[in-house]
């Protein structure tokens, strides 16, 4: 399985967008979000958009953040940071955004991610999937299972 | 809105949002469903649904669905999660900070949490070295949970051709097709059993990347709806953790560690293994 790895590099077929690019992928899915959340809890478009105009401003802030400062976090961890601090007891704008962004279920949020990834599966991935086959999968399964079993008995070790 | 680059009509590619729209509402509209085995439960979400919907109408998995998706329409697709996550990632956050002084009072563990899943090589590395005979594979393999940043120390380390660098592909295309769908069942599963603190399995929910987080914590909310709000900001504060620590516990701990433990458990079978490095 080790002759033909140079067609499986990650990056190889990686698309970087531009920060004009990533504001417009970012309107489509928070449009898809909408929908998403208007079937699995019943609020309407019209209902959830200013939640989401806040989600999508939180986001612009980390991504500004990130290019503002270089200092290897990454983008999530900087939207997760802005969105924290805004909701934190000891903020004033805590409870109108909390009110706010209870029309958004955060389970419907997902779906349409996970719909995304399943599509964003690649020839590159279904190939190297067939060639590492069966050991790679019990491994991989391993992994899974160690790291979360590890984690959560540490962390119950230690509540 | 004019579409100026090729980049951009690709972004807005209708059909592709079409079909994530569709069996989204679809999914959502099935609902939650489980399966009884044993004295547990399996969960499922409709992010299961979705997922494993789309990956029939992944151009590149089923050939049918190329009249439907071109492979240029879903190419987009992969670096569309990599930003379309983050709205989902404020949203998480917003339940992190209200339950912030919690998750302070969970401090220790939410520390040491991090450190739990070096358990990983604990079990994986022994089989893929001694019942699997891989070779260095293995460390790249079992040495974290091979999310991006695991790829990148890989590769700067070993070269991405090298056998730890195919390990490390390995792993990271299994999850990128089935860790979340994994993550999730296993989390449900473990929650229906009793035998561990909710919030300690949220915070191990946080381990991986943001969808695994989301799919493993909605899970965990579904199995214990008292607690939801609890459980998402213990998985979401984890997965924040990870994302800002991550990549120093594998340079600083995991890495080194892989390399011993390799080491240690070849030494026992070394005449395996020229055999098996030298082709």
């Amino acid at each position: 399985m080790s002759t033909s790895i140079e067609n499986t590099l990650p990056h190889e077929e990686e698309t970087k967008l531009t920060f004009k690019e990533n504001l417009i992928a970012l309107a489509v899915i928070s449009l898809v979000s909408l929908v998403s959340n208007w079937a699995g809890t019943g609020a309407t478009p019209i209902e959830t958009l200013p939640a989401m105009l806040i989600i999508y401003a939180m986001v612009v802030a980390g991504l500004v953040l990130a290019k503002m400062i270089p200092i290897g976090f990454p983008a999530v961890a900087w939207v997760s940071l802005v969105s924290v601090l805004l909701t934190i007891p000891m903020s004033p704008v805590s409870e109108p955004i909390l009110a706010e962004l209870k029309s958004i279920s955060f389970l419907a949020m997902v779906t349409p991610i996970l719909a995304y990834a399943a599509i964003a599966i690649t020839k590159m991935e279904v190939d190297l999937f067939k060639r590492s086959g069966f050991k790679i999968a019990i491994i991989s399964i391993l992994v899974f299972t160690g790291t979360y079993v590890g984690s959560a008995f540490v962390a119950n070790t230690f509540l | 809105m004019k579409t100026s680059s090729p980049l951009i009509s690709l972004l807005l590619n209708w059909r592709l949002h079409a079909i994530v729209v569709a069996i989204s509402v679809l999914s959502e509209w099935i609902g939650i469903q489980s399966i009884p085995v044993a004295n547990a439960k399996l969960l499922f979400l409709p992010l299961f649904y979705a997922f494993a919907l789309c990956l029939f109408l992944n151009p590149n998995i089923t050939k049918f669905s190329g009249k439907i998706l071109t492979k240029k329409g879903a190419s987009i697709a992969a670096p569309l999660i990599v930003i379309g996550i983050l709205p989902f990632i404020a949203k998480f956050g917003t339940l992190i900070g209200p339950a912030l002084p919690k998750i302070a009072e969970a401090g220790p563990a939410m520390v040491m949490q991090e450190l739990g899943n070096l358990g990983t090589m604990l079990i994986a590395m022994p089989i893929a070295v001694l019942i699997f005979k891989m070779g260095r594979e293995a460390i790249g393999a079992t040495y974290s949970i091979a999310r991006e940043p695991n790829i990148a120390l890989i590769s700067d380390r070993y070269g991405l051709k090298s056998n730890e660098g195919i390990g490390v592909m390995g792993v990271y295309v299994m999850g990128t097709m089935f860790g979340t769908i994994y993550f999730s069942l296993l989390a449900g599963f473990l929650a229906t059993t009793g035998w561990l603190d909710p919030r300690a399995l949220a915070m191990a929910c946080g381990v991986g990347s943001g969808s695994m987080t989301a799919a493993c914590s909605g899970t965990l909310a579904s199995a214990y709806p008292t607690m939801k709000d609890e459980i998402l900001a213990f998985a979401g504060a984890s997965n924040l953790l990870t994302n800002a620590t991550g990549l120093y516990v594998a340079i600083f701990i995991a890495l080194p560690f892989s390399e011993w433990f390799y080491k240690k458990l070849s030494g026992e079978t070394a005449s395996d293994l020229t055999t098996k490095e030298a082709n």
